[in-house]
């Protein structure tokens, strides 16, 4: 009785290739996160606009309207507003009761000072969002899942919800066996795998196969603070916290507010208790909490997250999708998982579900992703160099805050923050803006004017500064 | 700039650490079964068959070895017990308690259908010799428990067959004797010597008994039945309830008349009544509160009534009226409620000048049982029940257990004579008692998530129909489930409380810190590395069944 998947058997390509779906085909989703969610809805509205009469059983066990990590997705919960822009032309809303907080702008934290960052432009918005319905005991108020809302969207297009916990896949005479925990088990013409990397489907999936590797994975701390809705307002405001601090391994950390709960993200090599340390008793952490005191959390957790993609991410009859498949690096993992859920849902109604159609019209969407990533982590390098230099830093916030005080001259710095930030541009479009010569020359003048001895004076009355809330 | 600053406060460090433990929790059906019936263990070796390898059938003869572990008569019980098991199950609430009773009388035909045998132990033969006195559920319990140890058993029982009251009393259409029969021969293939026909303290003398044994178990039973006290009660036409059952169960002539009343409101109350509807008498159960407040189980007051047996509540016979020796009339009170007495069930009060005459040929008393050990020559005198310790210790090898310490359900007598054994069995050999279920910390309502579980209806057994109830062969009402019904209900049990392999925390878990143990068997599926645990407790919030919990030392406070 082995309930694991036998991927080993999937490169032996038996029987005609390149199958299709037809009238009747059945297609098993084993995971409802934004990726199987949208790839259900997906499917079945290109289904059926060339009239193909499908059967989707989308498999998800936990309940996103549970409270704390049973109804979690793990993340940070920003859409960006590419991503909320894509959506929208998709027919797809978000309610007010999913959005926790519309962000209306990004504070950058340093040692040198703190700088906010507004829109750029009025209708680039961010979403804060809950994955699953809060956090633990949190009261059943106005909170929304973002992921219950896909879901029941699927749902509404036709997607069978199946309640039972997969935990095999295999292949079973052409066609893909799915097994469940409770012995259930059925063959379907298609199974699409958007179980993430945090479930230990995938990782059977490699272990039973020499042909496929699952993404590679690196730990990240994510935890809610309980302080209050009027709180939040006066302290934190529509704004999500950026640090830039110079703690070794520490790649990226976000606070973001959401209703009653501070979401924090850390992102970085190695998470462990002494970076984590490091982080809460820096001043700049300590002192963005009412009276300068971190306060207990009421919900945490260890999230891995993608560092690279799943190889292959498709078979016959077989396609991994978000996480499972591959995803940025760091930020808008849910606008990743709507790009694979599209080009996986076109791939299938459009040419078909062999090994050949994913490699011709869905490996280019992820390579695309791929590629993008390597530029990521030249950006983030760059960040790096940011964090662990205080000449740099200061370079930075002058030119911020002076592009702030400058209602209309070229913001050129706070749009590739924001976009860094909100992972709302590709990273190699964030890159090329780097390289415009107006922004290499403005900061270098920065560079030089911010570590300047009178630049300390002059910083004092900059519009960015925000040492008055750390004095008093 | 930051370090010319007033230095922030002490760090805070989060500190909400939830770490995971696994713990096994004492289930709401084991902690209502009078025996601690481990239904949980039984129902869960047929559920989680596939998982731990096992075949139908082998699971199924696996489930009968666990469940007869504790009780020796599973489809005699299966067919009588009022199942308080299913009260509290976790599932009752949501699609209906899961059919206990209807899988262990499905068990224990199992076992019978199969001639399932116990296994004694090879070497594990003991020299004492042991005696017992009585042959009903405590008694035959009590033997079961030894014999299984390794004892010799002698059972001195005065009729000419073994049972008690469950031969004596319980009527053929809700045990046939077949059954019962069947699951008492099993018991004599252990060693086990029956000596039918045998009066202790009439044939032999209680202390004879005492010299030829190490140790004597009474299982006297309530054999007494309290009178009502009112004139005219004593002469032909009155019976009691107990004796109305054992001379019917022995096919002795009846002559009960056309109208028969029955006085009281218990179970035996009721299986006079509907026996005596069999006999073709227009059969009135009186009851002296109200149909809420009756003791008997309420499936069987809906089928009395089913069966045509009419009910007055509210009334309370005064005397019985007699035309020479021949019984006319009886009088009755009427009542009304009063203030609860110390139990918390409102006590009847006459209302003054209601009284009224029914025209009656057999009054059958079933007020209540009494004790009754004239000639035994006990210490005691039989106005009061034994007063044991609470394993069943009366004097220096001298046990009780059943109804003789005050009537009980059979399933209290049961757990009463294992209870003795082990603690005798424990006393002989200079061992230790097995650790008792009741240890455990109970599951809480609220550990487990019943919406984890999906919706699946409660089987029910089969009914004869209603027209063939009254056959005069007296035909089984309740049919034992069928062989895939059976299956599906083993596989509503929720396991609260122990795991079933539902894999979620294998699954779930971020750290990888639950690793499948290479042998599984129900409960224990998985191990859980405290090293690879992160704290989160996202395990414990997405385990269904309130196995995983938070460690003790991890809440709230400490250090990370």
């Amino acid at each position: 009785m082995t309930m694991v998947e036998d991927l080993g058997r999937l490169s032996k390509r038996s029987g005609p290739q390149s199958s299709s779906l037809q009238d009747g085909s059945r297609i098993a989703v084993v995971g409802a996160g934004p990726a199987g969610s949208l790839f259900s809805y997906f499917l079945l509205n290109m289904a059926e606009a060339v009239s193909l009469d499908i059967g989707v059983d989308l498999f998800e066990p936990r309940h996103f309207c549970h409270r704390g990590p049973a109804g979690c997705n793990h993340c940070g919960g920003i859409v960006s507003e590419s991503l909320v822009q894509r959506l929208a032309t998709e027919g797809i809303m978000l309610p007010d009761g999913v959005v926790q907080r519309g962000i209306e702008s990004y504070t950058l934290h340093m040692d040198v000072g703190d700088v906010e960052i507004e829109t750029p432009l009025a209708e680039k918005r961010i979403a804060a969002i809950y994955r699953g319905n809060g956090p633990r005991n949190s009261e059943p108020l106005d909170t929304h899942s973002f992921d219950g809302y896909l879901l029941e969207l699927a749902q509404e297009k036709g997607a069978n919800l199946v309640p039972r916990l997969v935990t095999g896949v295999r292949r079973e005479d052409n066609r893909m066996r799915v097994t469940c925990a409770d012995q259930y088990c059925n063959d379907y013409d298609l199974a699409v795998i958007a179980t993430g990397v945090n479930s230990r489907l995938v990782e059977s999936l490699e272990d039973e196969s020499r042909e496929f590797r699952r993404p590679g994975r690196t730990k990240t701390f994510i935890c809610e603070f309980l302080l209050g809705r009027d709180v939040i307002r006066d302290t934190f405001g529509p704004s999500m916290h950026v640090f830039f601090l110079d703690i070794p391994r520490l790649k990226f950390a976000a606070l973001i507010p959401k209703g009653d709960y501070v979401t924090l993200c850390l992102l970085g090599k190695d998470i462990d208790d002494e970076l984590m340390q490091q982080f809460f008793s820096s001043p700049e952490v300590m002192n963005c909490f009412p009276k300068g005191t971190v306060p207990s959390h009421v919900c945490h957790c260890y999230p891995r997250i993608n560092i690279d993609a799943a190889n292959p991410a498709y078979s016959d009859r077989l396609v991994m999708i978000g996480d499972s498949g591959t995803t940025r690096l760091f930020k808008d993992g849910i606008g990743a998982s709507y790009r694979t859920a599209k080009a996986a849902a076109r791939t299938v109604v459009f040419h078909g579900t062999g090994a050949e159609d994913f490699e011709k019209y869905y490996a280019p969407t992820c390579r695309a992703i791929s590629k993008d990533n390597q530029v990521g982590k030249v950006v983030f390098g760059f960040g790096s160099l940011i964090q662990k230099s205080r000449f740099a830093r200061r370079g930075v916030l002058r030119m911020t805050a002076n592009e702030q005080k400058n209602a209309n001259g070229s913001r050129r710095m706070s749009e590739v923050l924001w976009d860094l930030f909100s992972g709302s541009a590709s990273y190699t479009d964030v890159f090329l803006r780097t390289l415009h010569p107006a922004y290499i020359g403005s900061l270098l003048w920065n560079l030089v004017a911010g570590n300047s001895p009178s630049a300390s004076s002059r910083n004092g009355h900059g519009r960015g500064q925000e040492c008055d809330r750390v004095e008093h | 700039m930051s370090n010319t600053k007033t230095p922030p406060r002490a760090s805070a460090q989060p500190v909400f650490w939830t770490h995971a433990q696994q713990l096994e929790k004492l289930p709401p059906c084991q902690a209502q079964c009078p025996n601690s019936g481990d239904v949980r263990g039984w129902l869960g070796i047929i559920a989680q068959h596939e998982k731990t390898g096992l075949t139908l059938e082998q699971a199924y003869d696996r489930a009968w070895e666990k469940l007869t572990e504790l009780n020796p008569l599973p489809a005699t019980l299966g067919r009588i017990c009022p199942h308080p098991c299913e009260d509290l199950c976790s599932r009752r609430d949501k699609d209906g308690s899961v059919s206990i009773n209807a899988m262990e009388r499905y068990i224990g035909d199992w076992g019978l259908a199969r001639s399932l045998k116990w296994s004694v132990p090879a070497q594990s033969e003991k020299p004492e010799s042991i005696g017992v006195i009585g042959s009903g559920p405590a008694s035959l319990s009590f033997t079961y428990q030894m014999a299984r140890r390794g004892y010799q058993v002698s059972l001195y029982e005065r009729h000419a067959v073994a049972g008690g009251m469950l031969r004596q009393a319980i009527p053929d259409f809700r045990l046939p004797r077949e059954v019962l029969d069947a699951e008492i021969q099993r018991l004599f293939e252990l060693p086990v010597t029956l000596h039918k026909n045998t009066e202790v303290g009439l044939d032999i003398s209680l202390n004879e008994l005492r010299d030829r044994h190490a140790l004597i178990f009474l299982g006297l039973g309530a054999q007494g039945a309290h009178r009502l006290g009112i004139p005219g009660e004593a002469g032909p036409g009155v019976v009691s309830g107990i004796a109305y059952l054992r001379r019917r169960k022995q096919r002795l002539a009846l002559t009960t008349g056309r109208r028969v009343v029955v006085i009281g409101g218990g179970n035996t109350a009721i299986d006079a009544a509907r026996c005596a509807r069999r006999e073709g008498a227009e059969v009135t159960v009186l009851y002296r509160r109200s149909a809420k407040e009756m003791p008997a189980a309420t499936n069987e007051v809906d089928d009395a009534r089913a069966e045509g047996v009419r009910f007055e509540f509210l009334v309370s016979p005064t005397q019985v009226l007699r035309k020479g020796p021949v019984i006319q009339w009886i009088e009755v009170q009427a009542m009304r409620l009063g203030a609860p007495d110390e139990q918390g069930r409102r006590r009847p009060v006459p209302i003054p000048g209601e009284k009224r005459l029914l025209r009656v040929d057999t009054v059958i008393v079933a007020v209540s049982q009494a004790p009754d050990w004239a000639g035994l020559d006990l210490e005691q005198d039989d106005t009061q029940w034994l007063m044991t310790e609470e394993d069943g210790r009366l004097a220096e090898n001298l046990w009780a257990g059943g109804d003789d310490r005050g009537p009980a359900i059979a399933g209290k007598a049961i757990a009463q004579g294992r209870l003795a054994a082990e603690a005798a069995h424990a006393e002989l050999s200079g061992t230790r008692r097995p650790l008792e279920c009741q240890e455990r910390r109970t599951l809480n309502m609220g550990e487990i998530k019943p919406d984890f579980y999906r919706d699946q209806e409660r089987e029910c057994q089969a009914r004869r129909p209603q027209e063939e109830w009254l056959d005069s062969a007296e035909p089984e009402i309740d049919q034992t489930i069928g062989h895939e019904q059976a299956q599906r209900e083993a596989a509503r049990c929720m396991s609260c409380g122990l795991c079933f392999d539902c894999e979620a925390c294998f699954m779930y878990c971020n750290g990888g810190g639950f690793t499948r143990l290479e042998e599984s068997r129900p409960g224990h599926y998985f191990a859980l590395s405290l090293d690879a645990c992160e704290g989160c407790g996202k395990c414990i919030e997405v385990c269904p069944c309130g196995y995983l919990e938070v460690r003790e030392s991890s809440a709230n406070g400490s250090d990370q």
